[in-house]
C-alpha cells in the first residue's frame, strides 16, 4: 500500500500557473508534516538574502497530517515565511477551519510563490484552483472580506485573508481565519506583498488516510482521553481569559513597557471580571473545548464592541504596556486588530514603546498627531490601533515593529524597544520566569511565548522536572525540552493548549503512523529527534541569514533594570548570567560558541545538506 | 504519617516563601486540611467557597497525576504532592 506522505500545492502569482506535487518518501520520515514541511521546504526554496516582502519570498500555509477527522485539537495551521519584522525564519500558528478545509481539498500545503500584478484572490476547490479579482475586496477589513467570499462561494468555503494592515505591509500583520489569527512575525504582510487577499476553499469532508481504520480506532481513545482531562475541563470554561489572574500574582505581568510585573489594578482585570461581559464560546475544527470566549461591552464609551477574545495574550496587550484597567478598551482593541489584520502583541506593545517614549519627552503631542499618551489612559491606546493597522500620522511609524521605529525616532528611544531579533516580547515577564526568556532569546521566530513554554516557571509543571523560575544557566536543559518538544508536536500543529492533555506522545506518534503509514513514528524517542532536527534546520536558515550569537539577546532593560512586582514576589529580579545562559544552551544543543549547530550535530540530524550553506567556524 | 507538600512558586509568598511543607494525613484531602491549618490564607487560592478544589488545579502523588480522585486519593508515608496550575499559555 503507499504510504500517504501528502500533497501540496503550488501557485505562482506572477505567472499564474499551479501545479500539484507529492512530498517524497524521505522527506516524510524526516520531518513528518506541519512545521517539519515547512522548514524543509522554505529552506529548500528560498536563496538567501531575499527580501522578505519582495517577490522573490514564499508563503506556505500547511496544515498536519491528523487535520480535517474526528481527532479533537489538529486541525490547526500555521504560515511559514521569511519574516518582514525579523528578517529570520517565521512561523505563525492559527485555529478556526482553515486547515481541514485545506485538507479537504486535497492538500498538507499550499506554496505561495511571485506577486500577482493586482489583487487577487486563490479559490481552491476539490476540482482546480483559480486565481480570480480581488479588486471589490480590497480595502475591506477582514470581516468584510470574509462575507463577500462566502456570499461568492457558499457556505461550504472557509478563507484566510488579511486586512487594510496586510495590503498596507504593517510588519506585525497577520493572517485572519473566522476570528482566529497567525498573528506573529508578520505573515500578513508576506501576503500583502503578493497582492493576495485571501485564499479560499469550497469543499466537503474528504480526507485521505493510510489505515483509516486502526486511526479511526485510535481517535475515539484520543476524543476519550481529551475529555477526561483537567486541562480540557479548565479551557472549556475559560480559555485562557484568567490566566493572567496568576501571572499578576507571581509579578510576571509586565507592566509599563516591562518595568513592574504586576499590575497595580490586576484586581479588575481577573479572569470572573471577563466572565461579566462573555456572550459565547468559539472553537475550532473538531475540537470541544471551544476556549474560545466572546466578549461583548454593553455600555459605555465602547459598546458595541464585540470580540471572540481578548484571549491572555491580547487582555495583557491592551492593559499591562499602558496600564489601563479598563477591559471594555482592551475588548475594543482586540476587535479592531482582528478587522484590521494584525497582531495584537506587537501592536499593544509597540504602543506601549510609544507611551513610554511619550512619559519620557522622546514622543511630544506633536509627533502623535495630538494625542495625549498618558499611563491608564484607554484611549488614545484605540486611536493608535487603528492609525497603525492604516499607517495613518505616528502609526505609520510604529507599524515598523518597535525595534524600525526606535531606529528612525533615535534620540535614544533604542533602550525602551523591548523585543528579541525585532518581534516584542508577549505577556510573561522573563525577570520572574527566566527558562521563559531565555525561550525568547534562543526561539528561531524571536520573543514568542509558545516557542517553548516554560510551564515549569509559571505555573510549577514538573516535566521533565521542576525549575527554579529565578535560576538562569541551570535550566538551559529544560529550555532545550521545551522547545524541542513543541517543534515535535508542532508537525501535527497540535494545539498547544491540547498538546498537554494526556494523549502525546503515545498516542500522537500512533495516530501519525496509521495516518502516513510510517511505523517509526511510534518510537517517542524518534519524535524527540524529529523536534531536534526541525529546530536545527530552522537555526541553519537564520544562520544562513547571518544570524548568530549577536542577536541571541534579551532587550537591555532586563539585563540592567530590576523588575519591579509592587505586591508580588521576584522584585529586584535582574537577568545577570546569560552569557553563561548561551554557553550551556549552545553546548547542549552541540553548536559552536558563536551559536552555529556543528557539522557533527547536523550530520547526526540527517542535515548535512546544510553544511555548504552556512560558515562552520569550529566542529 | 507524614507527607510533603511542594509549594509550586506562585502560593509560595502564601508560605512565607517555604517551599516544602510537611504534613500529616491518609488523603490528599486530609493532608490540604493540615496544610492550611499551617498557612490559613492558602484555602482561598486551593478550594472555591463551596469547598472544592479550584478546577484550574491538578495535583501529582509522587509524580502521578491524581485526577479525577484528587482530593481522595489515598496517600502514604513518605509521599511526595505537588500542585500544578493547569493553564498553559495564552
Amino acid at each position: 500500500m503507499t504510504l500517504n506522505t501528502g500533497k501540496f500545492l503550488r501557485v505562482n502569482l506572477s505567472s499564474g500557473e499551479t501545479a500539484e506535487e507529492c512530498v517524497p518518501e524521505q522527506i516524510a520520515v524526516d520531518f513528518i508534516g506541519g512545521r517539519g514541511y515547512g522548514i524543509r521546504y522554505l529552506y529548500q526554496e528560498l536563496a538567501p538574502g531575499v527580501e522578505p516582502l519582495g517577490e522573490q519570498n514564499k508563503l506556505i500555509m500547511l496544515n498536519g497530517p491528523l487535520a480535517g477527522n474526528t481527532a479533537q485539537a489538529v486541525s490547526r495551521w500555521m504560515s511559514i515565511t521569511k519574516s518582514p519584522l525579523t528578517g529570520a525564519f517565521a512561523r505563525s500558528v492559527c485555529g478556526a477551519d482553515f486547515g481541514a478545509w485545506l485538507k479537504f481539498a486535497g492538500y498538507e500545503f499550499i506554496i505561495i510563490e511571485g506577486k500577482a500584478e493586482k489583487p487577487v484572490y486563490v479559490h481552491l476547490t476539490r476540482d482546480g484552483c483559480q486565481i480570480l479579482d480581488a479588486g471589490k475586496i480590497w480595502g475591506k477589513d477582514t470581516r468584510e472580506a470574509q462575507q463577500w467570499l462566502v456570499q461568492q462561494h457558499g457556505r461550504d468555503t472557509r478563507m484566510a485573508c488579511i486586512g487594510p494592515a496586510g495590503e498596507r505591509l504593517v510588519k506585525y500583520a497577520a493572517i485572519v481565519s473566522d476570528r482566529r489569527t497567525a498573528g506573529r512575525c508578520g505573515t500578513g504582510a508576506v501576503m500583502g506583498s503578493k497582492n493576495l487577499k485571501a485564499i479560499a476553499i469550497t469543499a466537503k469532508r474528504n480526507v485521505q488516510l493510510y489505515d483509516p481504520e486502526t486511526y479511526n480506532e485510535l481517535a475515539k481513545q484520543q476524543v476519550n482521553l481529551i475529555r477526561n482531562s483537567i486541562g480540557f475541563q479548565h479551557h472549556k470554561e475559560w480559555g485562557t481569559t484568567s490566566t493572567q489572574d496568576l501571572t499578576n500574582n507571581i509579578g510576571i505581568y509586565p507592566v509599563r513597557n516591562f518595568r513592574y510585573g504586576q499590575h497595580i489594578d490586576h484586581e479588575k482585570l481577573t479572569g470572573e471580571e471577563y466572565r461579566k461581559l462573555r456572550t459565547g464560546d468559539m472553537g475550532c475544527y473538531s475540537c470541544a473545548a471551544r476556549c474560545g470566549k466572546v466578549h461583548t461591552v454593553t455600555s459605555g464609551v465602547y459598546a458595541g464592541a464585540h470580540s471572540e477574545g481578548p484571549e491572555y495574550e491580547s487582555i495583557w496587550a491592551f492593559t499591562g504596556p499602558i496600564e489601563s484597567n479598563d477591559i471594555t478598551a482592551s475588548i475594543a482593541a482586540d476587535q479592531l486588530c482582528d478587522d484590521l489584520g494584525m497582531d495584537t502583541i506587537s501592536t499593544g506593545s509597540c504602543i506601549g514603546f510609544a507611551y513610554e517614549l511619550y512619559e519620557k519627552g522622546l514622543l511630544t503631542k506633536a509627533d502623535t498627531d495630538g494625542l495625549e499618551l498618558t499611563y491608564g489612559n484607554p484611549a488614545p491606546m484605540v486611536a493608535l490601533v487603528k492609525k497603525i493597522g492604516l499607517r495613518e500620522g505616528i502609526g505609520d511609524v510604529l507599524a515598523e515593529g518597535s525595534m524600525r521605529a526606535a531606529a528612525s525616532i533615535g534620540k535614544g528611544a533604542e533602550a525602551y524597544a523591548i523585543h528579541v531579533k525585532g518581534l516584542e516580547l508577549p505577556a510573561y515577564e522573563p525577570r520572574g520566569a527566566k527558562s521563559q526568556g531565555y525561550n525568547y532569546v534562543t526561539a528561531n521566530i524571536g520573543a514568542s511565548h509558545c516557542y517553548g513554554y516554560a510551564g515549569q516557571d509559571i505555573f510549577g509543571g514538573i516535566e521533565p522536572r521542576p525549575t527554579d523560575r529565578f535560576a538562569e544557566a541551570e535550566n538551559a536543559d529544560v529550555v532545550i525540552y521545551n522547545q524541542d518538544g513543541t517543534a515535535w508536536k508542532e508537525t501535527g500543529i497540535i494545539c498547544g493548549f491540547a498538546g498537554n492533555w494526556d494523549w502525546v506522545p503515545d498516542l500522537y506518534g500512533r495516530m501519525l503512523a496509521a495516518a502516513r503509514g510510517i511505523a517509526r513514528f511510534t518510537d517517542n524517542d524518534y519524535l524527540w529527534q524529529v523536534g531536534d532536527r526541525l529546530f536545527n534546520l530552522e537555526r541553519a536558515f537564520n544562520v544562513r541569514e547571518g544570524f548568530n550569537r549577536r542577536q541571541d539577546t534579551l532587550p537591555q532593560r532586563l539585563l540592567t533594570e530590576p523588575l519591579h512586582t509592587r505586591e508580588a514576589p521576584g522584585e529586584g529580579q535582574i537577568v545577570r548570567h546569560q552569557d553563561d545562559f548561551l554557553d550551556r544552551y549552545y553546548q547542549l544543543r552541540g553548536w559552536t560558541k558563536e551559536g552555529i549547530p556543528t557539522p557533527r550535530k547536523l550530520k547526526e540530524l540527517g542535515l548535512g545538506f546544510v553544511l555548504d550553506d552556512i560558515a562552520v567556524i569550529s566542529d | 504519617m507524614s507527607v510533603e507538600i511542594n509549594i509550586p512558586t506562585f502560593l509560595q509568598h502564601l508560605t512565607s516563601d517555604v517551599k516544602v511543607v510537611d504534613v500529616k494525613g491518609r488523603t490528599v484531602g486530609e493532608c490540604f486540611a493540615d496544610l492550611i491549618k499551617k498557612y490559613p490564607q492558602l484555602k482561598a487560592r486551593l478550594y472555591t467557597k463551596r469547598g472544592r478544589l479550584l478546577k484550574s488545579l491538578n495535583v501529582f502523588v509522587n509524580g502521578e497525576s491524581v485526577y479525577p480522585e484528587t482530593l481522595t486519593k489515598p496517600v502514604n508515608d513518605g509521599d511526595i504532592i505537588q500542585i500544578v496550575y493547569v493553564v498553559i499559555g495564552g
